[in-house]
């Protein structure tokens, strides 16, 4: 299966299990969006770090709108997938919903930093750290 | 005929689509050349300085490598001690707070020894999960102030002598200034401008996050807005605040703490109380 995976800002490293999704046949790219970049209001500094992070990945960085690029790609690499990290990010978030209209889409989730499903009580941190401190303390966060 | 017409149509926008794709340059000789161009990508933005934090998995595997958890325990809210600066490297993704909990975990006797460290990456953890099921509380006020003030009491806009470290509370634009040269802060230095924001100068904590978010490296709308909440008192049971004696404990050197320059600093918490939130019923 071809896949193409689109690395965002929060997921610049290439041992994201979005990785794992994908089959030999995978192509990965970064977008270079200039107007979410600009509508997000990212300074000059910040905008370098994530240049040289990206420059620092096997991975060909494009210019362009997000949603476009990736259309254009999934047709020019015959990708019959698209994988994306999963991101809190409401605008990726919308930019995602925009692409699964028109192709398939995966998210894959990061790996978790407490592996619980319990929605712990989030009002105060407290009540969240009490319910989780126990795994928190371990490798991998779970119960060995 | 009309087949091979279509195919060579077809190969042609192919190449076109292929073509019409942008592909940016991803090899430099240094540094400075990587810099350059990203400022010629960038032309919407004045500056063109980068930071002194160097982007890339090599610095992230230093910097991890380097960690002292169980100093970090002691230390942590000494603006010289020994905190990780991996918050630009977690933000983006590069370290997982799981990666860096195992490392810290592998550097101690005990997991105990520790316990602070890994309730710090756990405000990380917590902020994300508020995030991602309440992404409406990131710009809005997730509690009234508990400051005897209305939100609608506070300045919409941040001041131009905030936004350049120029407010003449010296240990503050000392602080601005470590923000607008480097994109990094200290959590302590975090609190302590963001404090002097809204309840010195009554400022709407929007105003100050979205000064943070365009500056700092390892801006988080999670970490940065909610602290901010937390600071305000719109996520948390009461205002932060604190006083020039305070500063004095956890500064260095080079930070200037003398009474004269920083007057307004300079009180018992009491007093500080009644003079910011005179309105305060508790
Ligand atoms: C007003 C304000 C704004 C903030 N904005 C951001 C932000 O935009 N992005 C951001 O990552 N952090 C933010 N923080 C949290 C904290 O200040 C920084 O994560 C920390 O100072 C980063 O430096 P460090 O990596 O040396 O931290 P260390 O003290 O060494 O901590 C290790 C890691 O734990 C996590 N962490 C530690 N303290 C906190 C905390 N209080 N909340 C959340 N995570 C924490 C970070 O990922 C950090 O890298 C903010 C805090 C305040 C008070």
């Amino acid at each position: 299966m071809n896949s193409l995976i689109w690395l965002h800002e929060d997921a610049l490293r290439y041992d994201h299990p979005v990785f794992d999704k994908a089959g030999e046949n995978s192509h990965t790219c970064y977008i270079w969006d200039a107007d979410y970049l600009q509508s997000m209001d990212y300074g000059f500094k910040r905008l370098c770090f994530i240049y040289e992070a990206v420059c620092d990945l096997p991975v060909t960085i494009y210019s362009g709108n997000t949603v476009d690029v990736l259309g254009k790609l999934v047709s020019v690499k015959q990708a019959t997938q698209l994988l994306v990290p999963t991101t809190p990010n409401p605008r990726l978030g919308s930019i995602i919903t925009k692409l699964s209209e028109k192709m398939q889409v995966h998210t894959v989730e990061d790996i978790a930093f407490v592996k619980t499903k319990s929605n712990a009580d989030i009002r105060r941190f407290f009540r969240y750290w009490n319910k989780t401190k126990k795994l928190a303390m371990q490798i991998d966060g779970k119960n060995a | 005929m009309t087949s091979d017409n279509n195919s060579g149509q077809s190969i042609n926008r192919v190449k076109y689509k292929t073509q019409n794709m942008k592909i940016l340059e991803n090899q430099f000789e240094n540094r400075l050349e990587l810099v350059s161009y990203v400022s010629s990508l960038v032309n919407w933005l004045d500056d063109a300085n980068p930071s002194p934090v160097i982007g890339n998995k090599q610095a992230a595997k230093d910097k991890l490598n380097a960690i002292e958890p169980k100093q970090y325990v002691r230390t942590r809210n000494f603006l010289d001690g020994k905190v990780t600066y991996l918050s630009p490297y977690i933000r983006h993704g590069m370290l997982t707070l799981n990666q860096v909990r195992n490392h810290a975990l592998n550097k101690c006797e005990s997991p105990e020894q520790i316990e602070k460290f890994i309730q710090e990456l756990a405000w990380r953890d917590y902020w994300q999960r508020i995030y991602q099921s309440r992404p409406d509380y990131i710009w809005h006020d997730v509690e009234p102030y508990k400051t005897g003030y209305n939100a609608t009491d506070y300045a919409d806009d941040l001041p131009d002598d905030i936004a350049r470290g120029e407010t003449g509370v010296a240990c503050i634009d000392q602080f601005i200034h470590t923000l607008l040269d480097t994109g990094y802060m200290h959590n302590h230095t975090r609190m302590y401008v963001a404090a002097y924001t809204v309840h010195w100068r009554r400022i709407k904590w929007q105003a100050g996050a979205r000064w943070f978010l365009h500056h700092l490296l390892d801006a988080d709308p999670a970490s940065n807005n909610l602290s901010w909440q937390w600071v305000a008192s719109t996520f948390s049971n009461k205002p932060y605040i604190f006083n020039l004696e305070n500063v004095r404990k956890y500064a260095h050197d080079e930070i200037n703490t003398g009474a004269a320059d920083n007057q307004v600093l300079d009180a018992s918490y009491e007093t500080l109380t009644a003079q910011l939130f005179p309105n305060k019923t508790q």
